[in-house]
């Protein structure tokens, strides 16, 4: 009698296994790209993060356990560069989500001109970065800037703080105040993404069945509530992908604000400092590749965080 | 459940790759020069066949030297240093690694530490040849400099200057120092007196004043100052009293002070309008935007060049020797060094030696004075060749300029130079937008740099 | 910001669906003009000499064109070389991505093993790593291996990321499962699936991955910097760079040469679009 049954185990382990080899067979060829180019390198760097090392081969690794990071619990300079990155976060990812859907959407209908518009949308991520922040510098620019001269015609304000205080025009990008600074390079940061996230999103819209839509209207079912009944939820693992890379990117900003803030030196202030500057800079301005690793495992740890939390509000979200 | 094999498996991968990272770790510090040999063969096969060629008796080995660079296009100098060379030694032959300029620290950082196959280093800055000298990069220098013959004191003290502990590791071959350039068409309509090689800070200011005009459009300031750093901070170490990296700035204040009055007073453009315009110095000069414009020796080929073409419209100008604070002597002035140096792991050590002291003699000074550049060696037929040029200024005081009396790095050497420059431009940013006051900024320096000081 | 009220009009009572066209157009364009201001910027920049690029009150239409900046961008680099290395490289990654990221990525999402959910996890989260800090330890490796200063570098570099994966999988997660059991038992293998469902269904997210991987490549900078010194094998984003030099930066050239720089990669985009069309994906289901 147990026969039977031990055969079909036998032959289910068999196609278990099986079913991995296949599995694995898919997985494989951008694995071991990604294993061999990126992973390991990224190993080591993490491994740096409890060594003392100036970068040269001719200086041995020295073994220092956790001093990389008690030390990074009383880097000023290291928490301003986080917090800022979180301010930057918190600013781009709501709104450059928001911008993207509602453009993806805008777009996905049947406009004169869709290919033109879209194109148009997806313009500035395409465009180099120091060409199209050179321009928005001239644009921001405090004192010759169009925009500070076209508020100045409006509001009447002057364009530098009067001797006794007061108000004045924002200096925005070289303003004193940090939330203005952060302000401006949030907008610039969702003007040039926010194309690149339509796209995802028009992507993501492909996907809905039109027959879902065909059904609600059958029902009755008026735009606001397919929208919210459909279109959103069927957007949902495209939302999901949206906001993690988004995330992601912005916990990794660097580029937008050496093009923004930084002059002839790729130097970055107080109010502008990102953490992957401060990555970079331990490392290859002052020479402490191991410090600098243990930044970039904080970084790593806090996105890993960020993500399980998304990965599980995915699970609840889209079974 | 989940978590407990979550972390199993994490610990295992973390094995693996510490098992395989620790080979790494024995491999890395081999690095070193008899290894190097080692990892050659690897490398041959990228480079053109000609330097494997068979060595026949009577002529010399032919040897490819790497140099590392940046802007090699946009740059004549390097391939007329190379030519010059070649054409003396045949068998040498050039590949010019370009490492572009914005980076090009960071960059020569990568490639050396992940072993990059090149012979001969440019120096940069003196915080990258701190930094390069700290990691072992550069092939201490002091015992060829005296066996070939190569005598210290005709690099005019900048040899000295970059010397860590009586051994040196590179050889300067240009030696920039900054001027002030001004435009004789705008004095001329202001009616104002041109500048002289011996000035006053007080009286350059002066000078500046009087010839601002303009508004809007036609607005002419007297004097520009570049984003960076130096054209502020360096005017206060000109008395000889302080320097850059000493960790006390109080004594930057008056110079701060000075420099926010003019750019209130409308005498000098605003910094933050300098910086998000991002205008050039040369347009500023060009444009006929700016009278009097304090800059480096470098900025004298490129106008030249640009007056010819058509674009530069400042076509009346001179130089004339730098301000100087009150009784300090006239002529003295900052300086910028570029240098040369050899990879310690480089296989070719001899010929990248030779090919070092070939740029940084007077060979190499002749080249680079017939393109209108400043070599580190400073003779009098230098001055003339470059005062020669065709497009030169011809009255007195320019060519009286290119004379120095004392030449004060623009950041002096200290093994921290690279990470104190960070804490001096962020202070120096932060006061110039109005963030912090002076007297912040200062602090923010001082603090800054002690603690860098203190390790 | 440009928010969802406005999603509704299409399709609504024809009162309201003329004002809200009319709001739609007036959304559009005024987006249209937001985008394209730095657009017109660099053009008319291209067309000026370096020292008149950054000067005020600036001029839109540059009195006197300088034409000859697109010439010069030709002579003084050569641009053309860079632009075919771009090009063979955006391409070979592209394809290379593509397909290997959509393969892993059906595992990811359609397949049940061992490790999966830790494995993919590991992918996204790598993502956060900056490059910048394990940038040594590759190069070392890369050089190592003999690749420094060729093209293959920059193509194992790019050709296998975790963001293909991550993004290829998020789309074949909305194919519904029962199509997968479906072809099963009419005897399909699990490759045979890949092809023959998930990919033609999946267009517009290979569509988008196409032109992200494209456009990636095309505009990197860092990379190309690290690995290709030798003058023959580099890119156009260095090239770019080359009219910024240490004393002096020739912006005219530098927007001439973006513009020139900007059209394959706008017209692959404009080439792709067509797949953004809804009906696609469904229609497949159907049939």
């Amino acid at each position: 009698m147990p026969d039977p049954s031990k055969i079909l185990k036998a032959g289910a382990n068999r196609r278990k296994i099986k079913d991995h080899i296949v599995a694995y067979s898919f997985t494989a060829p951008n694995f071991i790209g990604f294993g061999v180019f990126t992973l390991i390198p990224l190993a080591f760097a993490f491994i740096l993060a409890f060594y003392s090392w100036n970068g040269s081969p001719n200086q041995e690794m020295q073994f220092i356990a956790f001093d990389n990071f008690v030390k990074l619990m009383g880097d000023a300079k290291f928490w301003r560069a986080l917090w800022n990155t979180v301010l930057y976060t918190l600013g781009t990812v709501p709104l450059t989500m928001a911008a993207a859907l509602g453009l993806a959407i805008l777009l996905n209908q049947k406009v004169r001109g869709r290919n033109f518009f879209r194109s148009v949308a997806f313009f500035p991520y395409v465009a180099s970065l120091v060409a199209v922040a050179a321009v928005w510098n001239y644009l921001f620019s405090p004192t010759v800037g169009p925009i500070n001269n076209l508020l100045h015609s409006i509001t009447g304000l002057p364009f530098k703080p009067p001797a006794g205080g007061g108000m004045s025009l924002p200096r925005w990008a070289a303003d004193p105040n940090p939330y203005v600074v952060m302000f401006t390079v949030v907008f610039f940061s969702v003007w040039k993404n926010m194309g690149y996230y339509m796209v995802i999103y028009l992507a993501g819209l492909q996907g809905i069945s039109q027959d879902l839509y065909e059904a609600a209207d059958i029902d009755g079912a008026s735009k606001w509530q397919k929208f919210w009944k459909i279109t959103l939820p069927q957007l949902s693992p495209t939302t999901f992908f949206v906001l993690m890379i988004l995330v992601i990117n912005s916990f990794k900003v660097y580029d937008i604000f050496i093009n923004i803030f930084a002059g002839a030196d790729n130097q970055l202030t107080d109010n502008s400092r990102v953490l992957v500057y401060q990555i970079y800079n331990t490392a290859f301005r002052d020479l402490k590749f191991g410090y600098s690793s243990a930044m970039a495992m904080v970084l790593f740890v806090i996105v890993l965080g960020i993500t399980l939390i998304q990965f599980q509000g995915e699970k609840k979200f889209t079974a | 459940m989940k978590a407990k094999k979550l972390i199993s498996l994490a610990l295992g991968a973390l094995m693996c790759v510490g098992a395989f990272t620790a080979c790494g770790d024995s491999a890395a510090p081999t690095a070193t020069p008899p290894a190097a040999a080692t990892t050659e063969p690897a490398s041959n096969a990228t480079e053109p066949p000609a330097a494997t060629v068979e060595p026949t008796p009577d002529a010399p080995e032919p040897v490819q030297l790497s140099w590392a660079v940046w802007d090699y296009d946009t740059t004549p100098y390097y391939k007329a240093l190379t030519d010059a060379y070649s054409a003396i030694h045949p068998e040498v032959t050039f590949n010019p690694v370009d490492l572009g300029s914005q980076d090009y620290q960071n960059m020569l950082t990568t490639q050396l530490s992940g072993g990059a196959d090149l012979d001969v280093i440019t120096v940069k800055d003196i915080p990258g040849y701190a930094n390069l000298v700290n990691q072992g990069f550069l092939e201490p220098l002091a015992g060829y400099i005296s066996s070939a013959g190569i005598d210290p004191a005709a690099y005019g003290g900048t040899l000295e200057q970059i010397t860590v502990d009586g051994e040196v590791y590179a050889i300067p071959f240009r030696s920039d120092h900054w001027v002030i350039f001004y435009n004789k068409a705008l004095f001329d309509a202001a009616g104002v007196p041109y500048p002289t090689n011996d000035m006053t800070i007080a009286q350059y200011d002066e000078l500046a004043a009087q010839v601002t005009s303009g508004d809007g459009e036609s607005k002419v300031y007297g004097e520009h100052f570049h984003t960076w750093r130096s054209t502020r901070q360096l005017w206060a170490v000109l008395d000889g009293q302080n320097t850059i990296v000493q960790g006390a700035y109080e004594f930057m204040k008056p110079t701060y002070e000075r420099i926010l009055k003019l750019m209130d007073d409308g005498v000098a453009m605003d910094y933050a309008t300098v910086k998000t315009t991002g205008l050039h110095y040369s347009a500023a000069f060009y444009n006929q935007q700016a009278a009097m414009l304090n800059m480096g020796s470098w900025f004298i080929p490129t106008q030249i060049d640009k007056v010819a073409t058509g674009e530069s419209l400042a076509t009346e100008w001179g130089i004339v020797k730098y301000p100087h604070p009150e009784g300090v002597a006239a002529g003295t002035t900052l300086g910028t060094i570029t240098s040369a140096g050899v990879n310690p792991a480089s296989s070719k050590r001899e010929a990248a030696l030779d090919f070092v002291k070939f740029i940084s003699g007077a060979e190499g000074a002749l080249v680079l004075a017939g393109l209108g550049q400043f070599p580190a060696v400073k003779t009098d037929e230098v001055a003339d060749t470059i005062a020669s040029i065709d497009g030169f200024p011809t009255d007195d005081n320019s060519k009286e300029a290119l004379k120095t009396t004392k030449v004060y790095l623009e950041m002096p050497l200290d093994k921290n130079s690279a990470a104190i420059e960070t804490v001096l431009n962020e202070a120096d940013d932060a006061i110039m937008t109005g963030s912090i006051t002076v007297d912040e900024g200062i602090e923010q320096m001082n603090t800054g740099v002690q603690e860098i000081l203190a390790q | 910001m440009a928010g969802s009220p406005e999603y509704a009009p299409v399709g609504a009572p024809k009162k309201r669906f003329r004002v809200s066209t009319v709001l739609i157009y007036v959304m559009l364009i005024v987006m249209a003009v937001v985008m394209i201001v730095p657009f017109a910027w660099m053009l008319s920049s291209s067309l000026k000499l370096n020292k008149d690029v950054f000067s005020f009150p600036m001029e839109w239409i540059p009195s006197n064109p300088q034409w000859s900046n697109y010439i010069k961008i030709w002579q003084q680099i050569p641009l053309l070389r860079f632009i075919w290395n771009t090009l063979f490289l955006s391409v070979v990654v592209t394809f290379l991505q593509v397909l290997t990221s959509s393969f892993a990525a059906y595992a990811f999402a359609k397949l049940r093993f061992k490790g999966r959910d830790f494995l993919f996890l590991a992918y996204v989260a790598t993502i956060a790593v900056p490059w910048q800090s394990y940038m040594v330890p590759q190069f070392a490796m890369m050089r190592s291996m003999g690749l420094n200063n060729t093209h293959l570098a920059i193509i194992c570099l790019q050709a296998f990321t975790a963001f293909g994966v991550f993004m290829m999988r998020q789309f074949f997660r909305s194919v519904p499962d029962e199509l997968c059991e479906a072809a099963r038992i009419d005897g399909l293998s699990e490759y045979g699936i890949w092809a023959r469902i998930m990919v033609p269904l999946s267009k517009p997210a290979m569509v988008t991955l196409v032109i992200f991987t494209f456009v990636t490549t095309w505009n990197d900078f860092l990379g190309p910097m690290i690995y290709l010194t030798d003058k023959n094998l580099k890119t156009v984003q260095i090239g770019l760079r080359m009219f910024i030099s240490q004393y002096s930066a020739e912006y005219g050239l530098i927007m001439a040469a973006s513009v020139v720089a900007l059209i394959p990669v706008l017209a692959l985009f404009l080439a792709l679009q067509r797949y953004f069309v809804q009906g696609i994906a469904t229609s497949g289901i159907k049939g």
